[in-house]
């Protein structure tokens, strides 16, 4: 069979980014420009600027992964293009992008949902085993799926508000960290110990989750010892939170190992970067005799590799959209 | 034959321009995004520009954006010239009166921008709230409501020198809340 060229595209945050993959596991360049050191500015992802900026790099990142790739557009066999969920603004240049890509190179055009992208990141470096439970953590989505194959995704459970990745952010702006929150409460949380009893997430036998409970104990009891004047120890807080935040997936992914006898498990997503996660979850796999894949880091967090990935089994099965194709910030797996 | 993209409002307006317009089409809709490219698709019907005139503001942002969008990966790609004109500098064009202080509203407030005869910016682009403008226009002529005159606009675009695709860039004026 000759090979697979897939050339992806991925906006729909603050990261502006391009890969070439092949027969969808192998990548044979990725470039990522990320803009956050722009948003940092702001205490956070500001949506209308990062669209105005995606329209700026966006033909010099496609110069620069062609080049790494040593390929043309015309060497492809497809485009493929991020259209959702995510940032309206930013979808849309990523979107209307792919599209003039696809026209003047009469390429198939391929849309791929960012989340799938996040499960199919692990086909990067391994094969993806099925069934399997996939675990979607990330700063809008902390979802439990179970996978039986290529695309069949049945959803077990998700967050009833916050995101995981959510409440670090908020819990790291309570406690004076800088944008991005998530790896400034890992890393302050190294120096802390698990001290502060906090609620337990969710306590009940659903595999949903919820994390505003946490996230309102914590900012509670920051603003409540600031006004007794009693000091707080910072990293001993972020240890405490971190910790019942990870608890909380461990024991749903726990409950999914126990009911479903599955031993292939999966994360994914932005937060799956957390090592302290990372260890727990591993941890928790071995004692169910189960495999826990994770990307390496690069490819947890976004960008157009995992984009790519996503789009081959599509590709295999001819799943080809328009140029009409539109983006749309609110979808979900299933 | 040389193309011409506009979205700097609601409106879609695609122009062929061969030594005067040869095809040129309207279209109306609110999401740009399910029509820029058939549009342009159906348009160009097969045909390859040989260079690109793209509106790249002030207007609707989102429109505006993927209008330069489009405009500046289709000029990559093509490796074909590209010239940028102002929304402003499309209103001026249109007009005959010598001084040239120019606006349009989009539903907030106005753009403004003022140009000599010979299309020279005298000051920069601004945008007033609405209260704002009903002030300035006590003591100003805006001239707003212009129709476009595209055979001017675009026989003078193309005098204009061609930039680097990768610097084509929307023009905003608004400031965003972030930034006040």
């Amino acid at each position: 069979m000759t090979d697979v060229f897939i050339l992806a595209i991925e906006s729909s945050c603050d990261e502006t980014s391009m890969a070439v993959i092949k027969n969808g596991s192998e990548v044979i360049a990725l470039t990522i420009l990320s803009q956050m050191d722009t948003h940092a500015n702001y205490g956070g992802v500001v949506p209308e600027i990062a669209s105005r900026m995606h329209t700026e790099n966006i033909t010099i990142v496609l110069e620069d992964v062609l080049k790494k790739a040593n390929m043309q557009v015309k060497d492809m066999s497809a485009i493929a293009v991020t259209a959702e969920p995510g940032l309206l603004g930013s979808l849309l240049v990523g979107v209307e992008f792919a599209k003039v890509l696809a026209y003047v190179y009469k390429k198939p055009l391929i849309k791929v949902n960012h989340l799938i992208g996040h499960i199919y990141a692990n086909r990067l470096e391994d094969k993806l085993h099925f069934p399997n439970l996939s675990l979607i953590i990330s700063g809008g989505h902390t979802e439990l799926i179970k996978m039986t194959g290529d695309y069949e995704f049945e959803l077990l459970g998700e967050t009833q508000d916050d995101a995981i990745g959510e409440a670090f952010d908020k819990v790291a702006r309570v406690l004076g960290l800088k944008y991005p929150g998530g790896p400034n409460v890992e890393r302050l949380a190294l120096e802390g110990n698990n001290t502060y009893n906090l609620p337990k997430v969710l306590n009940d036998d659903s595999y949903n989750f919820s994390y505003s409970g946490l996230k309102s104990s914590v900012i509670n009891l920051v603003h409540n010892e600031t006004q007794k004047g009693n000091e707080i120890n910072r990293a001993d807080l972020a240890c405490s939170f971190q910790v019942a935040a990870v608890s909380e997936l461990k024991r749903k992914l726990e409950l999914a190992l126990k009911n479903t006898n599955i031993k292939n498990v999966i994360i994914a997503g932005g937060v799956s970067a957390n090592k302290y996660l990372r260890n727990e979850l591993n941890d928790l796999c071995k004692k169910y005799g189960a495999t826990l894949n994770m990307p390496s880091f690069i490819y947890c967090t976004d960008n157009a590799a995992m984009i790519g990935a996503a789009a081959y089994p599509l590709f295999l099965k001819g799943e080809f959209v328009n140029l009409d194709l539109n983006a749309n910030s609110n979808a979900n797996i299933c | 034959m040389h193309l011409f993209i506009d979205t700097h409002l609601n409106d879609i307006t695609y122009i062929l321009y061969d030594t005067k317009i040869v095809k040129k089409v309207v279209e109306n809709g609110k999401e740009h995004s399910k029509l820029l490219m058939p549009t342009l698709e159906k348009l160009l019907d097969g045909i390859i520009p040989e260079s690109i005139i793209v509106v790249n503001g002030p207007g609707s942002f989102t429109s505006v954006r993927l209008g330069v969008t489009i405009a500046k990966t289709l000029a990559y790609t093509l490796n074909i010239p590209i010239r940028v004109i102002s929304s402003l500098e499309c209103i001026a064009l249109s007009i005959n009166d010598e001084n040239k202080l120019v606006g349009f509203s989009d539903n907030n407030g106005y753009y403004i921008g003022s140009f000599d005869n010979d299309m020279n910016l005298l000051e920069d682009y601004f945008y007033l709230s609405n209260k704002e403008f009903s002030i300035y226009q006590q003591d100003h002529q805006v001239i707003i409501n212009v129709e476009l005159d595209y055979e001017k606009i675009i026989s003078f675009g193309l005098k204009m020198n061609p930039i680097n695709p990768h610097k084509v860039n929307p023009i905003y004026i608004k400031k965003l809340d972030v930034e006040k």
